[in-house]
């Protein structure tokens, strides 16, 4: 088993030779979990791009697979050696769930190790953990909440943790309103031979679910709730430079 | 030695009669509630405590029947039950009243109040499953004080008590019967904690409390139709004892107050009390402890009993080998529940949608995660399999429902299946929860069989066997009779 995890990790660079570090990868796929059993939520989370013949690594996704549906693949290329999981890495990534059922399929470990557990960076304190007030001025300001394509569903570790953040801030700053407005990607692109749009509706769930959390985040505060169709990329730092995730997302922007 | 131990433990507390009469608590009897109470059970010996020492009962809303009934809320939360009711407790009540008891009244103690009253069948579910009949409006239209349209249909493929489809009753009719296991009121600090301001679950923060706007933990009830005491309260007092007008605010405040006095955990187990040799289990360490904590960051789930994994020369002279192996048995449990991992697939509410990926290794604490309580610090309503097909075993005696999602399908169990309870989808509305149920406190199992909201499991070794099934784990005989031991000391 140790030989041929020498061998796939010596066969993981050559399957990159098409990439470059920090490339942006985007395809469909049925998603497959390999069970390295280093612990708690060790496991790997593989997915094939056909186009490229290269099975990718697409465990760092904040919102993992279920091997039951196809994901929606979005990544960039990084510099870690394939060796953990036994496939090149994409990192940032993500990786949307969508409606298209898949047959369940799980590899054992094959002598890959996993990534042992550690909690992510984006992760909120317990309410028992102070807030420290972030430093002013206070001026008109955006906080964006991302989202799995065509979802609104705030996730756990990412949304929780940047609505946490905007709202310790909004805490802070006063504003006299907040206006909330839902963005949905719904000009269809072309993905591993597969059109794929964002219904228009989505963007308005987004909105109202973003805006119901804040109402309980911050009951009071005078909510305004808007939603947009067609949504362009926008430069920002949680998307974690991936075009599309930034398409998918809610602006909370705090007016005085 | 064992019985020595137990004899010392008793000592201290009042103490149940042997006869039968005094371990059961009739409304309206003006008992005096001590503040240390011990009942026996094939385990041990439960343990409850009441701060602020003993309360006389007489004129307390808990205790005396304020309906019409005869019932109180005592009726269906015994103490000698962990403050709930066991299966066995309601057959010995039959037997020793033939059925005259206000805890077999007709709208919720019989499978049926369309059945015949006087027959022992009727009451089949309460006997034999410990379970009470819990009527929820169909469809429904409000949650959280939002508007709410139900996104799928519910039609009765099989009904054998008749109050799915008999007169009145049914989805036709507006109300859907389902039957649950009474949840222990005990321990609440514990049940009404927040660890987190948001709902990993829901994907949202915490709905407030709209009595006091502070975050609602999500705990309370098997379907978590009511989020805080007053709602269950209001919900209790309407149903389960058919009051026409609302509790008053003083009766609401009195069981309030009662409730969240009370402390219930086994104290004396096969091995001794459970805080000897530096354990720190029962009662008074849940009583003196503060709510809400993240076992994986802070004081370990089930860590109470660490001292029990090397047991000293001093503790090895005065316990038998049976209970220095019982002990040790024990600590084996609390590890193997913190540390076996096993993949937990296709299971709503934990491997969908919050992020965590399907299949997810992890171990019982995921989900029993809350320091000393063992519950879900983050609202737990998940769907372990326990009331929908195929997972659940088969139970002839409840009703099934056929489920039909009318936009997005289940994302496991697809678009049309059977379920014996949608749980907390009777709450929401929504087809993706149909099958969660909100996680079941740990404390007290000894005293309180069987387990699982509908009563699945018979006793501890079905609940390890249940899961060893669901989720293919893996136990050897000997892990399993480790986490059996675990559970009936806590």
């Amino acid at each position: 088993m140790r030989a041929l995890s020498a061998l796939l990790a010596l066969v993981a660079p050559a399957s990159l030779l098409a990439h470059e570090t920090g490339d942006l990868v985007e395809f469909v796929s049925c998603p497959v979990y390999r069970d390295t059993d280093a612990g708690r939520k060790s496991g790997c989370w593989l997915a094939y791009d056909g186009a490229s013949g290269t099975r990718w690594d697409v465990s760092q996704s904040p919102y993992k697979p279920d091997y039951n549906f196809a994901v929606l693949v979005e990544g960039r290329v990084s510099a870690e050696a394939g060796t953990l999981c036994g496939a090149a890495v994409l990192d940032p990534v993500r990786t949307s769930r969508l409606s298209i059922r898949c047959p369940a399929h799980m590899l054992p470990a094959e002598g890959f190790p996993g990534r042992k557990y550690s909690l992510p960076e984006r992760n909120i304190a317990p309410l028992a953990v102070q807030r420290d007030a972030p430093p002013g001025p206070y001026k008109a300001r955006k906080f964006y909440t991302f989202f799995e394509f065509d979802r609104d569903f705030l996730v756990y570790q990412y949304d929780d943790y940047l609505l946490d953040k905007a709202v310790t801030w909004i805490k802070a700053a006063q504003p006299k309103k907040l206006i909330v407005t839902g963005f949905a990607a719904t000009e269809p692109v072309i993905i591993s031979g597969r059109p794929l749009a964002e219904r228009p509706e989505t963007a308005e769930s987004r909105a109202r679910r973003v805006s119901l959390a804040l109402s309980r985040l911050l009951p009071g505060i005078e909510i305004e709730t808007r939603w947009q169709t067609g949504s362009l990329p926008v430069d920002a730092i949680d998307a974690d430079g991936l075009p599309m995730q930034s398409q998918r997302r809610t602006e909370i922007e705090a007016v005085f | 030695m064992a019985g020595c131990l137990t004899a010392i433990a008793i000592a201290t507390a009042s103490t149940a009669n042997e006869d039968g009469l005094d371990r059961w608590w009739s409304p309206g009897e003006g008992r005096v509630f001590p503040a240390t109470l011990d009942y026996p059970n094939e385990h041990g010996v439960l343990r409850t405590l009441l701060v602020g020492g003993a309360l006389d009962t007489r004129g307390h809303p808990f205790f005396e029947p304020i309906g019409p009934t005869g019932r109180a809320c005592v009726t269906c939360h015994q103490p000698a039950d962990g403050m709930s009711l066991s299966a066995k407790t309601a057959a010995a009540r039959w037997d020793q009243t033939g059925g005259t008891d206000p805890l077999f009244a007709a709208y919720d103690g019989s499978n049926c109040p369309l059945l015949p009253q006087g027959d022992r069948a009727s009451h089949s579910l309460l006997i034999e499953r410990g379970l009470i009949r819990i009527e929820r409006e169909w469809p429904v239209k409000k949650w959280n004080e939002l508007d709410v349209t139900p996104d799928f249909k519910i039609e009765v493929v099989r009904d054998p008590n008749g109050c799915n489809s008999g007169p009145h009753y049914g989805p036709e009719a507006g109300i859907i019967s389902v039957y649950r296991r009474p949840r222990p009121v005990a321990n609440l600090k514990y049940l009404l904690a927040v660890g987190f301001a948001y709902d990993p679950k829901q994907g949202l923060p915490l709905p407030l409390d709209p009595d006091t706007g502070e975050p609602m933990s999500g705990n309370l009830m098997a379907d978590d139709r009511a989020g805080n005491l007053r709602l269950q309260m209001e919900d209790a007092s309407a149903t389960h004892l058919r009051m026409l007008s609302r509790l008053g605010k003083r009766d609401r405040e009195l069981i309030r107050n009662f409730e969240m006095r009370v402390y219930a955990a086994q104290y004396v187990g096969k091995g001794g009390a459970v805080d000897d040799g530096g354990a720190s289990g029962g009662p008074a360490a849940l009583r003196d402890s503060e709510p809400g904590a993240l076992g994986s960051i802070g004081f370990p789930v089930w860590g109470e009993f660490e001292a029990w994994e090397t047991i000293g020369e001093v503790d090895k002279a005065k316990l038998t080998p049976e209970q220095i192996e019982f002990r040790r048995s024990v600590a084996r449990g609390a590890r193997i529940f913190r540390e076996k991992t096993f993949l937990i697939t296709d299971s709503a509410g934990i491997t969908t949608p919050m992020g965590f990926g399907n299949p997810v290794r992890n171990a019982c604490n995921f989900c029993h995660n809350m320091t000393r309580m063992g519950n879900d610090v983050a609202p737990g309503q998940v769907d372990l399999g326990t009331t929908t097909l195929p997972f659940a075993d088969p139970f002839d005696d409840l009703p099934l429902f056929r489920i039909t999602c009318l936009n997005d399908p289940h994302p496991y169990y697809g678009r049309t299946f059977e379920t014996y309870d949608p749980g907390f989808a009777l709450t929401t509305g929504r087809c993706a929860d149909v099958g969660k149920i909100t996680l079941q406190s740990m404390r007290g199992l000894a005293a309180r069989a069987p387990y699982f909201s509908n009563g699945l499991a018979k006793d501890l070794e079905a609940v390890v066997d249940y899961y060893e099934r669901r989720y293919r784990i893996g136990y050897t005989e000997q892990e399993k009779q480790d986490l059996i031991n675990l559970m009936s000391v806590l």
